[in-house]
């Protein structure tokens, strides 16, 4: 199967701090990750690369075999920890600029999630509460048809009602060809939805493997299983 | 790519410009009244109106610079540029959309000035006095003859390579002060100082290696006739339009190099 990332010894320096150490890793097409590390443990670090929004120290970041750039990002949808959105703008404003930008937009599907989440589309991004906000940017994240979502801790910030539809969103919507990452540390939420974890500590990658092989060879729940890993 | 940033950049900037142009035409439709009425009841209020419009005009000044900066600062560089460096679109055309739209709002921001104070000032007289000036610039340039074009052209040329060099010097310095992690403002103002340094440092040694053949030039030229003294001024037109676009391309590169390579959002 094809990969739709792979790191090839990533290594990531920021002044006085070793991000990233060395990174090899692949994810296949089709699956819903987990990236799941304690604080600083470089999953942010990680995915910022995927988005070519920094540049590795040395070593290769690879999406669907390209390094990332114009190509890698019209395939792939992001969901950064900030709210990015353009606070004069409405709600309807950002869907057309997301539309505008990004060929795989589905506008239906957007205006689809507004309306189940009771999103008022015509209202200014200025008058809306944090979480309300979250939920947007989530909407016009995953109403894209991309081939790799990187979603970086997208459920912090929303009520858990929502978390559960969101979560249900993101199975039910995407396409079986797309991988999603799911960067968090709300793990027993999000496991249920999980085919594989990726645990990173300190920059390095500490385990691969499958939800599946987790609750049978362990015998334990990947939540159990991370706060073992990651004792303080 | 570049037509849709420029539709966003617009649409972003236009909200602000374009009120302040209908208050300026407001406010000098309002002067206009007050000096046709001419009644002593009024002063007070004239006088007001008067000193709006004059603000207005300055305040537009300042807001054209405040917009550069600070579209360029807050869609390229704070929680804002994860979506704007995340649009399958190169990080040339950002900051050609984003420059293009600066020169066009300064442009336009000039024009409406000059509408409005024509708006008040217009009457017999001052229509007579424009006739008069515009039919004496032509009879001069049509005495030069070409190079009096071309002057015209060069001028025009001076203008707008002068709003964009400004204008990518600002970037780049904004850039600069991006990179320090705490006094990013201060950083930005000591970057624009730096580069103005580095320019006088420049500039010098340019004068000083170049200075017996320049004032040659400049004495040959002044004791020739007026002709001579056209060429003079396109020719240290065009050693300005010049030294201006290897500024601006020098910055327009630094930029994108900075925000390409060295860029991290916090």
């Amino acid at each position: 199967m094809e990969n739709i990332l792979e790191c090839q010894n990533l290594v990531k320096f920021y002044p006085k701090c070793l991000a990233l150490n060395s990174v090899n890793l692949t994810v296949p097409k089709g699956k819903i990750v987990g990236l799941l590390g304690p604080n600083g443990s470089g999953k942010s670090t990680l995915i910022k690369l995927a988005n070519d929004l920094i540049q590795p120290t040395s070593g290769k970041i690879l999406i669907a075999g390209m390094e990332p750039g114009i190509e890698t990002k019209k395939i792939v949808s992001y969901l950064p920890e900030r709210t990015y959105l353009n606070d004069w703008m409405t709600v309807n404003d950002m869907i057309g600029f997301f539309s505008d930008f990004y060929q795989d937009f589905n506008k239906g599907k957007a205006y689809d999630m507004l309306a189940r989440l009771g999103v008022n589309p015509s209202l200014r991004l200025k008058t809306m509460s944090k979480g309300t906000k979250e939920k947007v940017q989530l909407i016009l994240v995953m109403s894209r048809e991309a081939q790799l979502y990187l979603l970086d801790e997208p459920i912090g910030g929303v009520d858990p009602a929502a978390r559960d539809y969101i979560l249900d969103t993101i199975i039910g919507n995407y396409n079986p060809e797309a991988t999603v990452i799911i960067s968090t540390h709300l793990i027993a939420d999000v496991e249920k939805i999980l085919d594989e974890v990726i645990f990173i500590n300190q920059g390095n990658i500490v385990l691969v493997s499958t939800v599946d092989d987790i609750r049978e060879n362990e015998n334990k729940s990947v939540d159990a299983l991370f706060r073992e890993v990651f004792k303080c | 790519m570049l037509r849709k940033l420029l539709k966003y950049e617009i649409k972003a900037t236009s909200r602000i410009f374009l009120p302040m142009y209908a208050l300026l035409i407001v406010f000098a439709l309002l002067n206009k009244f007050f000096m046709a009425v001419n009644s002593e009841l009024l002063r007070i209020p004239r006088a007001i109106a008067a000193t709006v419009f004059v603000f207005i005009i300055i305040g537009l000044c300042v807001v054209t610079l405040v917009v550069t900066i600070q579209r360029f600062n807050k869609s390229l560089l704070t929680d804002e540029g994860y979506l704007s460096f995340t649009l399958p679109v190169r990080i040339h055309s950002h900051i050609d959309s984003k420059m293009l739209v600066t020169l066009m709002w300064t442009i336009l921001s000039f024009l409406v000035s000059m509408v409005s104070i024509f708006i008040m000032s217009i009457d017999k007289t001052t229509i007579w006095s424009l006739h008069r000036f515009v039919n004496e610039l032509m009879r001069v340039l049509n005495k030069i003859g070409f190079n009096g074009y071309v002057l015209v052209l060069e001028s025009i040329l001076f203008v707008i390579i002068g709003i964009l060099s400004v204008t990518l010097e600002i970037y780049a310095a904004i850039t600069v002060g991006n990179m320090s992690s705490k006094h990013k403002l201060l950083a930005g103002v000591g970057a624009y100082l730096g580069f103005g340094v580095i320019q006088q440092i420049i500039m010098s040694i340019i004068m000083s290696t170049c200075e017996k053949s320049i004032s040659q030039y400049f004495d040959s030229m002044i004791r020739a006739g007026e002709l001579a003294q056209v060429q003079l001024a396109q020719t240290v037109l065009f050693g300005l339009i010049a030294y201006m676009v290897i500024m601006g391309v020098v910055f327009y590169f630094f930029t994108e190099w900075m925000l390409r390579k060295k860029l991290n959002l916090e």
